[in-house]
């Protein structure tokens, strides 16, 4: 509904804006040299280098304690960069204002492994929360989460209250929550950590729709078995380092080979159209 | 955000934190229920002081010896001064027989002879004189051949004032006591409820709430809190004394000769809003403390 859309203001629109008005298709997301230190003796990301256009589909991988989190949480301003910078949509966002986080996170949707999503409000409420911040009004915050929980499988549950949902239900309202804002980029952080292997699958699937609208979608998880389903782009995180590989239906092991292709296309087109 | 997000939002963090908040507001009504007394005392007095200040009195004795030629003279000058309104002639008789009346005594007072209280002239000042003026009409009295003595009751005034200044004091100090108590309370009763929505803060921002939006309930709510608790304690402090007038004024105030009033209107609406005010500054206080978000 882009009339309704253009009632949404956003105290911050060049975040949207940028390349899409230049016609040049500039990166969503770059990182340029990136460190981060939680401990000095050893840095957790060491130099990432790192560019995501617009409309793709990107799996962030590797072991655990890789910094595959941290790389997210260097984007939505949990953690600020120690070296390097980081651009988004062509802003550097270590350089906000500690008073424009939250105007950079409204124009990212985050989901996260344990949903974080609050137990005793009702699915609408979880959801509506998100365009409640952006002051939308009410008639169209009605539509608009109908809208969202159409699109995640969960037309007409808006009344229940999320704690009686299943787990998969639950991280479909997060993900509900992230992408009715219509961001230009979603971060998942391990989405499916905490699901059966089935539903797994489902939300991947999920993220693949939403990615077919055009939204860039960053998907972090070590579920080889999830990530050798598909072919999308393999952004590996090894020891502070990015190795990239762009791999189909090849294992791990040697997805982490050097291997310097980059990713350049968006949804595979294995994927259902959103509906 | 809007106003209406806000209240709704504030509306639903005080039906959640339901218990929480009621304990808070009764404690808090105690509390607030003792600035009430205190300020209901002081305005009593107020009035009492206001009252005995304006029907100023001078009570002039006269010699046993005087003539009545003298006193009618006396009498005459002064009348002829601005400030008196009326002067009564009490004889040594009337003098003893109102003592009687009014000190409600057994029969061997009665038999006090005459001589024992001395024949006077009672003279009401016009309201509003002031006291150096009242001062120096007594100097100008107590010189006069057939003045025995005079009576100003400046110690009763004085003795007044002090006490209202005292109850003044203690008006103030509990006020301040109360006020930090209020700010502790509720200040601490807010950070018990940050730290059960803790959940929903973090969501919050990771979708973009700025600090004022996820502030704003939390201030409302202790604003509420500081309402609620202040308006309770009016409302009790009100039935109290509707319960306890009838009985002060029939004591008390017969002998002072006023009756008691309730707090003024713009001293309720004080304590209600300061209570408003108050705790929503505890609850602000409390979130730059607690909610490092
Ligand atoms: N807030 C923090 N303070 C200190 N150290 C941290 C913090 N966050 C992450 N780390 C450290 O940074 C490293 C990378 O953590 P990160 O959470 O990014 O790993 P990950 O790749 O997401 O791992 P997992 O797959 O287990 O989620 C770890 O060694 C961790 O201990
Ligand atoms: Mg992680």
């Amino acid at each position: 509904m882009p009339s309704d859309d253009d009632k949404v203001v956003r105290p911050f629109p060049f975040f949207r804006a940028g390349a899409q008005s230049s016609g040049v298709s500039r990166p969503i997301l770059v990182f340029e040299d990136v460190y981060k230190y939680f401990r000095r003796d050893r840095p957790t990301l060491r130099g990432v280098n790192l560019t995501i256009e617009r409309g793709e589909f990107a799996f962030v991988t590797g072991p655990s304690g890789a910094g595959k989190s941290t790389l997210l949480q260097l984007v939505y301003r949990k953690h600020t960069v120690d070296g390097g910078r980081i651009l988004f949509c062509g802003r550097d966002i270590a350089r906000l204002k500690e008073r424009s986080i939250p105007f950079l996170r409204r124009n990212l949707g985050i989901v996260f492994q344990d949903f974080k999503i609050v137990k005793h409000w009702t699915v609408f409420e979880n959801v509506a929360v998100a365009l409640e911040i952006l002051s939308m009004p009410k008639r169209l915050v009605r539509s608009r989460v109908a809208e969202a929980l159409e699109r995640v499988g969960l037309a007409g549950r808006g009344e229940d209250r999320t704690e009686a949902l299943s787990g998969g239900e639950q991280q479909r309202v997060a993900v509900a929550r992230a992408i009715v804002t219509e961001p230009a980029l979603i971060l998942a952080d391990e989405p499916t950590g905490n699901l059966d292997p089935h539903l797994a699958i489902d939300i991947l699937t999920l993220f693949e729709e939403i990615n077919a609208t055009g939204t860039t979608v960053l998907f972090a998880t070590h579920d080889h078995s999830l990530i050798s389903k598909r072919d999308h782009r393999i952004i590996g995180i090894d020891d502070g380092r990015v190795v990239e590989a762009r791999t189909g239906l090849r294992s791990w092991a040697d997805a982490v080979g050097p291997e310097g292709g980059r990713g350049t296309s968006g949804s595979s087109g294995l994927h259902v159209v959103a509906g | 955000m809007d106003l209406k997000t806000l209240v709704a939002r504030a509306k639903r963090g005080l039906r959640e934190e339901l218990r929480l908040y009621l304990v808070a507001v009764s404690s808090l009504s105690v509390a607030f229920l003792c600035v009430g007394g205190a300020l209901l005392a002081v305005s009593n007095l107020d009035q009492m002081a206001a009252r005995w200040g304006q029907s100023g009195r001078i009570s002039v004795y006269l010699r046993d010896s005087v003539a009545a030629a003298d006193v009618r003279q006396l009498r005459t000058v002064l009348e002829g001064l601005p400030e008196v309104a009326q002067v009564e002639e009490l004889s040594s008789e009337d003098a003893r027989a109102l003592f009687l009346e009014q000190a409600d005594v057994s029969a061997d007072l009665g038999r006090l002879p005459v001589e024992v209280f001395p024949a006077s002239l009672e003279v009401s000042l016009r309201a509003g004189t002031p006291v150096q003026r009242i001062d120096a009409i007594g100097e100008r009295l107590a010189r006069l051949r057939a003045v025995e003595d005079v009576e100003t009751y400046r110690g009763w005034f004085g003795r007044l004032d002090a006490l209202i200044g005292a109850g003044r004091t203690v008006a103030g100090l509990l006020t301040l006591l109360v006020g930090l108590c209020v700010l502790a309370v509720i200040g601490n009763t807010i950070r018990l409820a940050v730290a059960r929505r803790r959940e929903e803060i973090e969501v919050m921002k990771l979708c973009g709430a700025t600090d004022g939006f996820v502030r704003g309930p939390f201030v409302l709510e202790g604003m509420f809190q500081g309402f609620a608790s202040a308006l309770v304690a009016v409302v009790v402090l009100f039935f109290a004394y509707l319960a306890l007038r009838g009985h002060v004024d029939s004591s008390i105030a017969s002998l002072t000769g006023m009756r008691t009033v309730f707090l003024r209107p713009w001293a309720l609406v004080s304590l209600v809003v300061g209570g408003a005010i108050v705790g929503a500054l505890g609850s602000a206080l409390s979130l730059r403390r607690y909610l490092a978000v």
